[in-house]
């Protein structure tokens, strides 16, 4: 009983001392936060008003200034723009022009009937959407299927009515704009997801390696990739110069729209993968198992089970390309054509080019207006991301 | 289960799509010809051409304090606002704060730069500051842009920290604050290491943002850059382009086989 | 302060009403949005105890070791600790410790960093510290390991450093969440002694919040069984599993044979209870606050029912033809130290009984599909009212 006797030495003797801590050492900051605490500020007001205060001064105000000079005309003078607010023999006049919306759609001719066929396909193509979500669970899957295709029908034709009409170069670039955006999406999520689920799955050793592999891009500078990958589609680069040895060629790459796609894709790959990935790696391997052991294929098992539980880090993924390649505005003036309009382009020129800062400022709010859907799409899914949910 | 040969070959396809230009552009960052594309020899005579350049090294120069300073601004704000997102229980504005401090994640960068090129005149008019723009400005613009990168990677690292450790800590008699500098600080070390070279390089390649709210006499790297390649090659950003993929390659490198080597954390 | 010798009166203080409690809890209410994880719990806990907070998953257990920590705080109602009320108190100013389910060991800091973390927070002298820690070091048997991160030791080691940890600032309560929780089974159960070793020795006041009721059984001085945020029962071992006070308790704690009755006698000196589901009369040899007709419940362990081949003689005092039952052996578990009986009754129910294995492998054993008789003692069951 050596060990025990030592064990009640400590105790026993030492039992007066164990009816209180000793007392606390006064600590430096004490005053500071009893001063503080005496302002009615706690410690947590502070951590979250620093951040909280220089977003507002420097994102949210910013974009207000931005929709109050959308309202102001362009003039000469420094700064360009005119005065929202005048006085004028002492009184306030507020002065709102907006000519500069007007100028979005000015000069557009709509074909006839183009509101009417507009209309109608929005709403079949909205109650097709929200009816099949409805029935999803109750209705037959083919009955399901029958009522989505009619949405995508509609949308198409939609898509169509769009292009029938004359449309000025401000729509025409925001058009192309959500066009070319949708397209390089599409592509990013269907090279991309094989990637992400490639990782998820390789074995414990490749993983990492893998994963640095796709993160490592993300570290070098974006526009020494881009210009990376105008020298690989330049007219005698690299893909030409293989081509030129089987006697093919030479194609013409750099400044179309498909330069455009690619470098969107190029750039925007590993934001799509590592949202993603981190859904992926989080799924739980035994639920495949089970699909497997109930008799499921591979691939059956991939769409109903990993495809599925999956889609919030494809929706997260996916804006995090749509979003920022709306307003994108180096890709296009490096790898597209004169022909690629893009609003980011037109932004650019109407501010640097033509200093119509009061037109560049109304283009930006309209383009806020276009990504204000997707950008919530997003914050849903990257919360359902997050917090594991799906 | 069987592995299907589908999946290797388009991920290696992928990694292909991602590498190839990469890498002819080192290559080619060695050829003798001027016409850059066409291979006639190994030379460094771009390396030299790049030491001699007027504006490349001094612009880079420029652009890592620019990085450094906004890198630090966004790591210390950023962290605050993950802290507040991840520890603290709902307050007013808490989604606010949440989809506000993510926006400029997404945000197209022309719209951030000419909004705040806008305030920056704005206030020049009516409050006198900042008395014109330049690297200041550029600071302040990127300090918003990486604070968003920062918040979102110490965010997912203090979403997996133990809470428990938290608490344990403060059973112990350690005050709050004193938890935050003990314990929370040095476990999410690596996550705030990550994030400031994440803002850091942000801060070191943004054209757009930089372009609106520079001013005079303060022009970035990749301002330089662009200027130079949208006449078409340049052998000399060739030159510069490897070196850089170089240092974040071996830096990447060297964080892998770190993180590979340090030990798991055990958990529970 | 020297332990008194262990007289019985002694260390049962929850039996002498002049003693003060050394933690009261009183009508304390957690809600988490609508959801009332504790309900009004009100629960005296007396120094030098060993007190087992015992309950399923989602009891509230937890939450209510968690307010006297100081991590929550009470919706209602209020928590003194030796005498003081701790309503406006910190975890940080509180003089108790917990140790973790998760042991919450800081992965940066060494073993010797981690036991000294507390007693720097208080600005004890370093040389005090370091003797401190040996000492502690000393009593979980951990001598050596001073310099080792929390991820180079076992889990057994992981937890003998979270308990000195806790115990370093030497705490007048000590909080204990599933102490053993994480330990494999053999290791738990030498791990139990040593813990009320520790616990007796230096006479801190634990309470040990367990989902697991041998660990509760043989660890604590008393226990309160918790159900969805209340308690059901608060009561010595024996208490809890002899006699327990509700339906929930008696099935919660061990395994019970529970049938339905009406009572048909009901003397100062016995009850006599008519059961349709057990398909006899139960005679229950004391007093029993109830009235005749009233429908209550009657419990009875299964290991104080006696399996014979042949029907037993009348027991001394109690009618013939009650708490007796014919039924036939439908299945056999045998554990080495015991057999459960699945016995199936003449009416279709079934009897669980279990039988020490006292004789070496017995050949007149009874066997599957054995016809045989089931009788108890009147002191056996519990009467249930509700």
């Amino acid at each position: 009983m050596g060990e025990l006797g030592r064990v009640v030495r400590i105790g026993a003797d030492q039992l007066s001392s164990f009816d209180g801590h000793p007392p606390r050492r006064p600590q430096p900051w004490t005053w500071v936060r009893g001063a503080l605490a005496a302002a009615g500020i706690s410690g947590r007001a502070l951590v979250i008003s620093a951040p909280a205060a220089w977003l507002t001064l420097f994102f949210l105000v910013p974009l207000a200034v931005v929709f109050g000079i959308s309202l102001a005309t362009k003039q000469f003078g420094q700064p360009p723009y005119s005065d929202l607010l005048t006085t004028d023999k002492g009184t306030v006049q507020l002065t709102l022009h907006l000519s500069n919306y007007l100028k979005l759609i000015q000069d557009t001719h709509l074909g006839e009937n183009f509101w009417t066929q507009f209309g109608v396909y929005a709403v079949v193509a909205l109650v097709a959407f929200w009816l099949a979500r409805g029935v999803s669970k109750i209705a037959q899957p083919a009955a399901v299927a029958a009522i989505y295709i009619v949405s995508i029908v509609a949308t198409v034709l939609l898509i169509a009515t769009l292009y029938t009409a004359d449309l000025n170069v401000y729509l025409t670039a925001f058009l192309s704009s959500i066009k070319i955006a949708a397209i390089s999406t599409f592509f990013a999520v269907l090279i991309g997801y094989p990637m992400a689920y490639a990782v998820a799955r390789a074995p414990d050793r490749w993983r990492n390696i893998l994963l640095m592999l796709v993160i490592l891009p993300f570290w070098t500078s974006f526009l020494l990739r881009v210009y990376a990958l105008s020298g690989f589609m330049r007219g005698e680069g690299v893909i030409n110069n293989l081509l030129g040895i089987f006697h093919l060629g030479p194609l013409v790459m750099l400044q179309t729209d498909f330069a455009v796609y690619v470098g969107i894709v190029y750039s925007y790959l590993p934001f799509f993968i590592l949202p993603l990935y981190t859904n992926l790696v989080k799924l739980d391997q035994s639920l495949l198992e089970a699909s497997a052991d109930l008799g499921a294929r591979p691939y059956r098992t991939f769409l109903s089970v990993t495809l599925p539980l999956s889609t919030s880090g494809v929706v997260a993924g996916a804006m995090l390309v749509f979003i920022p390649a709306i307003g994108e505005f180096v890709i296009p003036s490096l790898l597209g054509g004169p022909s690629t309009q893009m609003i980011g382009r037109i932004l650019w020129d109407e501010f640097f080019g033509k200093t119509n800062w009061p037109r560049a400022a109304a283009l930006a709010i309209t383009m806020l207006f276009i990504v204000v859907i997707p950008f919530m799409l997003m914050q849903r899914a990257q919360n359902a991301v997050l917090e594991g949910r799906r | 289960m069987r592995r299907s040969i589908f999946l290797p070959i388009v991920a290696g396809l992928g990694f292909l799509f991602l590498y190839a230009p990469i890498l002819s552009l080192v290559v080619f960052s060695f050829n003798a010809n001027r016409l850059v594309t066409v291979w006639s020899g190994f030379s460094v005579k771009s390396y030299s051409d790049l030491w001699a350049d007027p504006q490349l090294l001094p612009a880079a120069g420029l652009s890592l304090q620019i990085a450094a300073i906004a890198a630090t601004i966004a790591l210390i704000l950023g962290t605050l606002c993950a802290i507040a997102l991840v520890r603290f229980r709902k307050f007013r504005g808490k989604t606010i704060l949440r989809a506000t401090v993510s926006a400029p994640l997404v945000m197209p960068d022309v719209i951030t730069g000419l909004a705040l090129l806008l305030l920056f005149v704005g206030m020049q008019a009516v409050i006198g500051w900042p008395a014109g723009r330049g690297v200041l400005t550029i600071i302040i613009a990127h300090s918003i842009c990486c604070m968003a990168y920062v918040t979102v990677v110490v965010q997912s690292r203090l979403t997996d920290l133990d809470l428990s450790l938290e608490e344990a800590a403060m059973d112990l008699g350690a005050t709050p604050v004193r938890v935050f500098f003990d314990i929370t600080l040095p476990i999410i070390a690596p996550a705030l290491v990550s994030g400031w070279l994440l803002a850091f390089t942000i801060s070191l390649d943004d054209l757009v943002i930089a372009s609106f709210v520079s001013g005079p006499g303060s022009s970035t790297l990749p301002m330089v850059i662009f200027s130079k390649i949208r006449l078409g090659v340049a052998p000399e950003v060739n030159a510069l382009a490897t070196i850089i993929i170089g240092v974040v390659s071996v830096g990447v490198l060297i964080a892998t086989v770190l993180q590979l080597r340090r030990p798991r954390v055990a958990k529970g | 302060m020297a332990k008194k010798p262990q007289l019985a009166a002694d260390t049962r203080p929850w039996r002498d009403p002049n003693v003060k409690p050394f933690v009261r809890i009183r009508d304390v209410t957690k809600k988490f949005g609508d959801v009332a994880a504790v309900a009004d719990v009100s629960l005296d806990i007396y120094k030098g105890e060993l007190f087992c907070l015992l309950g399923g998953s989602g009891s509230g257990k937890s939450t209510l070791l968690r307010m006297l920590a100081g991590f929550e705080q009470p919706s209602a109602g209020r928590i003194e600790i030796d005498g003081q009320d701790m309503s406006d108190v910190p975890p940080y100013q509180r003089p108790v410790n917990m140790m973790f389910q998760s042991y919450a060991l800081f992965p940066h800091m060494t073993v010797s960093q981690n036991i000294a973390y507390g007693l720097k927070r208080d600005g004890m002298p370093r040389l005090e510290i370091e003797s401190r820690v040996a000492e502690l070091l000393q009593l979980v048997k951990l001598a050596g390991y001073e310099a080792r991160k929390p991820h180079q030791l076992s889990g057994g080691q992981r937890q003998r450093v979270a308990l000195a940890r806790a115990l370093a600032k030497r705490p007048k309560l000590l909080l204990l969440d599933e102490p053993l929780g994480a330990l494999d089974k053999k290791l738990r159960e030498e791990t139990q002694f040593e813990l009320v070793k520790i616990q007796e020795t230096l006479g801190v006041t634990f309470i040990v919040v367990t989902h697991d009721q041998e660990e509760a059984m043989s660890l604590a001085t008393r226990i309160g069984v918790m159900n969805q945020g209340e308690i059901a029962m608060i009561g010595e071992p024996t208490d809890i599993y002899e006699f327990p006070n509700s339906r929930f308790v008696a099935n919660f704690i061990g395994s019970a044979n529970m049938v339905e009755g009406v009572v048909t006698e009901d003397e100062p000196d016995h009850v006599r209870i008519r059961s349709q589901e057990l398909g006899t009369d139960i005679y229950v040899d004391h007093g029993v606050d109830c009235a005749p007709e009233q429908i209550l419940w009657w419990a009875i362990r299964p290991e104080k029912i006696v399996l014979t081949r042949d029907r037993p003689g009348a027991q001394p005092g109690i009618p013939d033809g009650a708490n007796i039952v014919k039924g036939f052996v439908e299945d056999i578990a045998y554990l080495g130290d015991m057999t459960v009986y699945q016995v199936r009754l003449d009416n279709g129910r079934y009897m669980r009984v279990t039988k020490t294995n006292a004789l070496r492998g017995d050949p007149n054993a009874i066997s599957w599909d054995e016809p045989v008789w089931a009788s108890w003692a009147g002191s056996s069951g519990s009467v249930l009212t509700n």
